[in-house]
């Protein structure tokens, strides 16, 4: 069988960019027609003869990862059609290595450092300077004491769902924080707190959170490990447990506060039913729509959040909160320049120069690495 | 067509009844099927933990070559959790905690800052091509006046006085039209799914139609 | 000891786990990965704690004799029988959820009704939740609900009867009104949940080790 060296068919091999090694990048050029397979061949240097290592698919790039670093080495590859087959060759010799820095994340490392940066200089200004720190109404919040007053009044348990996702979730977090308010009230009543949970870490979490509170509310005895308590792995087995629970127990006051996926309505619903007091809150966006057409009150979103900041008044915690706002206003601002210059840049273009739409189009790419 | 013999569709038609029951009121049935869905639920957990947790990750990479003897300590730190069942060594689920929480707030951060922030900021930036007709225009526009408002209801830290606080109205506006969106679109699908429930209990069950 | 290491373990490990998003060299890039398989066999022990408490539950429940302690007896019942043909599909086959074992068949005939059906309630309350357009509850519900009922009048077959344009509409709605203000919560409840596990990294919110 004879061979061709066509012009146009190529290959070229580099050391696969932003990697931990191992791994060189090979991508070959104008394929010739027909090309049924295309073999990759490698000699490392210093040896004599080329050794397979794997096909490159049809799209003619592929990365090969069974390299050493440090190792150097030359590529060759036949394309093979029906009756013949073409060879592709480099002429210098690559080797692999390992990167300490992934460029393509340079965008998030710069908002990183920015945002962790801001929040960092807003803790530390907080610590210093504790007055003056404001943070807005969340009426969720303030409608606690009234919710757990109306159910330890008409004499009923309150019933708080967790979400379900483990304690690793924000949001499962956010509502911790709330539990430990919800607890100190219910403790200072005298009522009773019902925690069905959906995860056994956030059980043992909310347990430990309930009795700190019911001791700091100076009544230890009347906290009862038992009414936190697992229910199950499965989301709507989660569902139909609450459901029976809120039908039974008929709680007073209802918090659905943490992540919840579409069984949210189900329970929003059977607690409207029953004619309970609901404060709920979620970051799952996708569910808040259902949260806000059947509960009394909701945290959304980022309310959640800040929770933690309006309970508490901890200097850090709101100096936190104001880094997250100037964060929130330096997106503001880019967005608002992004208007302002983009305008700028169209009707310089149409006048004829088209550097500016060159940089903002730019800054979009720069904008867009990071999301990639 | 006639009524299903397959006891299997007897006993998946009558656990959907039971379920059913829940919108009358609370009843022996629903409980029935509440208990029978629990219990079947953790032993369905069990069975998972067993395939999925305890023989992949834990036995394979223990037993066989190459033996990954690094997965002592997630053991040992997932063995320290059983803490919680003594008084004096509850202290101990601490440290799992801590890694946990911490390993998953970390692996979060620049997921959020990628799939959730830039991207959106990407997302919004008007670009020549949104402005291609008056139409398209004024829908760009709608589009910023929503995201910058919704944004300024999410600013906690300024009292809401003056225009501040009209911005902020008119984002929670925007928030709830939007939030209408998203119910009215899901509707149609949730409709679907009694549809599909009905057709299990009039076709599978019945044997009508 | 029991706060000071878990507070400091919390830093290391979040401030690696950061440092190895970023540094793609040995050892820093394989971390994430490898901190995911630390992340789900602790997950897996985890496990075992919420089925100790339940099974603590309804045990307890039988033994005092409390009010429908037979339903737990009907628990235990589902438990076993899940995990009997669960033994039996493990020791027969290497995969038990695969279709044609004794577990799948089980799982599918029993286990899936029920999620199905608990789910399509959702119509139900889908319906009822709307039915309260009409009863002015506070004006942010109203709005909400007189929103989700253009869309979904506009979404159906009938909404197209009853006036040609409302389709148009409901897509407008949906595609232009929603964009903005949805973005703007992604983006506050992303900037939130980074804030807070920063938070968490540094030790600063800490409710959890309580």
């Amino acid at each position: 069988m004879i061979f061709f060296l066509i012009i146009g068919f190529s290959i070229v091999a580099n050391d696969t960019p932003n990697d931990a090694g191992g791994s060189i990048l090979i991508t070959t050029y104008n394929i010739p027609e027909g090309t049924q397979k295309i073999e990759l061949y490698r000699l490392a240097k210093g040896d004599t003869i080329y050794e397979e290592a794997g096909l490159i698919p049809p799209r003619g790039e592929c990365e090969d990862v069974s390299v050493v670093d440090g190792v150097e080495y030359l590529y060759r590859v036949r394309a093979i059609t029906e009756d013949t087959f073409y060879v592709a060759e480099t002429k210098e010799f690559i080797s692999s290595s390992p990167q300490w820095f992934n460029r393509t994340r340079i965008t998030v490392l710069l908002f990183f450092i920015l945002f962790g940066g801001v929040v960092l200089v807003y803790i530390e200004l907080a610590k210093k300077n504790p007055k003056g720190l404001f943070i807005r109404k969340l009426p969720a919040l303030d409608a606690i004491d009234e919710a757990v007053g109306r159910s330890t009044e008409m004499g009923k348990p309150v019933l708080f769902v967790p979400g379900l996702e483990g304690i690793t979730d924000a949001g499962t977090l956010a509502s911790i924080t709330i539990l430990e308010k919800v607890g100190k009230r219910v403790a200072e009543y005298g009522s009773r707190v019902i925690h069905p949970n959906f995860d056994p870490i956030v059980m043992t979490t909310a347990q430990e959170t309930l009795k700190t509170a019911f001791s700091e509310a100076g009544r230890p005895d009347a906290f009862n490990k038992d009414d936190v308590f697992y229910l199950t792995y499965e989301q709507f087995g989660f569902a139909a447990g609450v459901d029976g629970i809120m039908l039974r127990e008929k709680p007073g006051a209802i918090f659905l506060q943490g992540y919840f996926y579409a069984e949210s309505l189900i329970l929003a619903e059977t607690g409207y039913s029953i004619g309970a007091i609901q404060i709920a809150g979620t970051n799952a966006t996708t569910q808040l729509p259902f949260f806000v057409a059947a509960c009394d009150y909701v945290l959304l979103g980022e309310e959640m959040f800040a929770a933690s900041a309006y309970i508490s008044r901890e200097p850090r915690l709101l100096g936190s909160i104001k880094g997250s706002d100037l964060a929130k206003l330096a997106i503001l601002c880019l967005i608002g320049a992004g208007v302002i210059f983009g305008t700028f840049a169209v009707i310089a273009n149409n006048a004829g120069n088209p550097s500016y739409l060159g940089i903002f189009n730019r800054v979009l790419d720069f904008i867009a690495r990071g999301n990639g | 067509m006639s009524i299903s013999t397959s006891i299997w569709i007897w006993i998946a038609a009558l656990l959907t009844l039971m379920i059913y029951s829940f919108l009358y009121k609370d009843n022996p049935f629903y409980r029935l099927a509440e208990h029978i869905f629990m219990g079947l639920s953790l032993g369905y957990t069990l069975v998972i933990l067993w395939y999925d947790y305890i023989i992949p990750r834990i036995y394979q990479p223990l037993f066989f070559s190459p033996h990954q003897w690094s997965l002592i300590f997630p053991i040992l730190l997932g063995m320290m959790t059983f803490g919680i069942f003594s008084k004096k060594y509850n202290w101990l689920i601490k440290y799992p905690l801590a890694f946990y929480v911490s390993a998953f707030a970390a692996i979060q951060i620049p997921v959020m800052l990628r799939s959730w922030i830039l991207k959106q900021v990407e997302a919004s930036f008007l670009t020549p091509d949104k402005f291609s007709s008056v139409f398209n225009s004024i829908n760009a526009i709608l589009i910023f006046v929503g995201l910058v408002t919704t944004l300024i209801y999410f600013y906690f830290s300024k009292k809401r006085e003056h225009g501040f606080g009209a911005a902020a109205t008119v984002g929670i506006v925007f928030i709830m039209v939007a939030f209408g969106a998203a119910f009215g679109y899901t509707v149609m699908a949730r409709i679907s799914l009694l549809i599909g429930r009905m057709q299990f209990l009039i076709q599978d069950w019945l044997g009508i139609m | 000891m029991k706060k000071r290491v878990p507070l400091l373990i919390t830093f290391i490990t979040g401030f690696i786990v950061i440092v190895s998003f970023f540094v793609p060299h040995r050892p820093f890039g394989a971390l994430e990965t490898e901190t995911l398989i630390w992340y789900s066999i602790i997950l897996g022990f985890t496990l075992l704690i919420g089925v100790d408490s339940l099974v603590r539950l309804h045990t307890r429940q039988i033994r005092r004799k409390k009010k429908g302690w037979w339903y737990s007896i009907v628990f235990f019942a589902g438990f076993f029988y899940c995990l009997t043909i669960g033994i039996i599909s493990l020791i027969r086959t290497p995969n038990p959820f695969q279709p044609g074992t004794v577990f799948f068949y089980g799982y599918e005939t029993i286990l899936i009704p029920l999620q199905s059906t608990m789910f399509a309630l959702l119509a139900f309350f889908v319906a009822s939740a709307s039915y309260r357009a009409f009863r002015a509850r506070n004006l942010d519900a109203t709005l909400l609900l007189i929103t989700a009922v253009i869309v979904m009048i506009g979404r159906v077959p009938a909404g197209h009867k009853l006036w040609t344009r409302l389709p148009g509409i409901a897509n407008w709605v949906f595609d232009v009104l929603q964009m903005g203000p949805m973005r703007g919560i992604m983006i506050g409840v992303a900037l939130g949940a980074v804030a807070m596990s920063l938070r968490l990294i540094l030790g600063i919110e800490r409710t959890y080790l309580s």
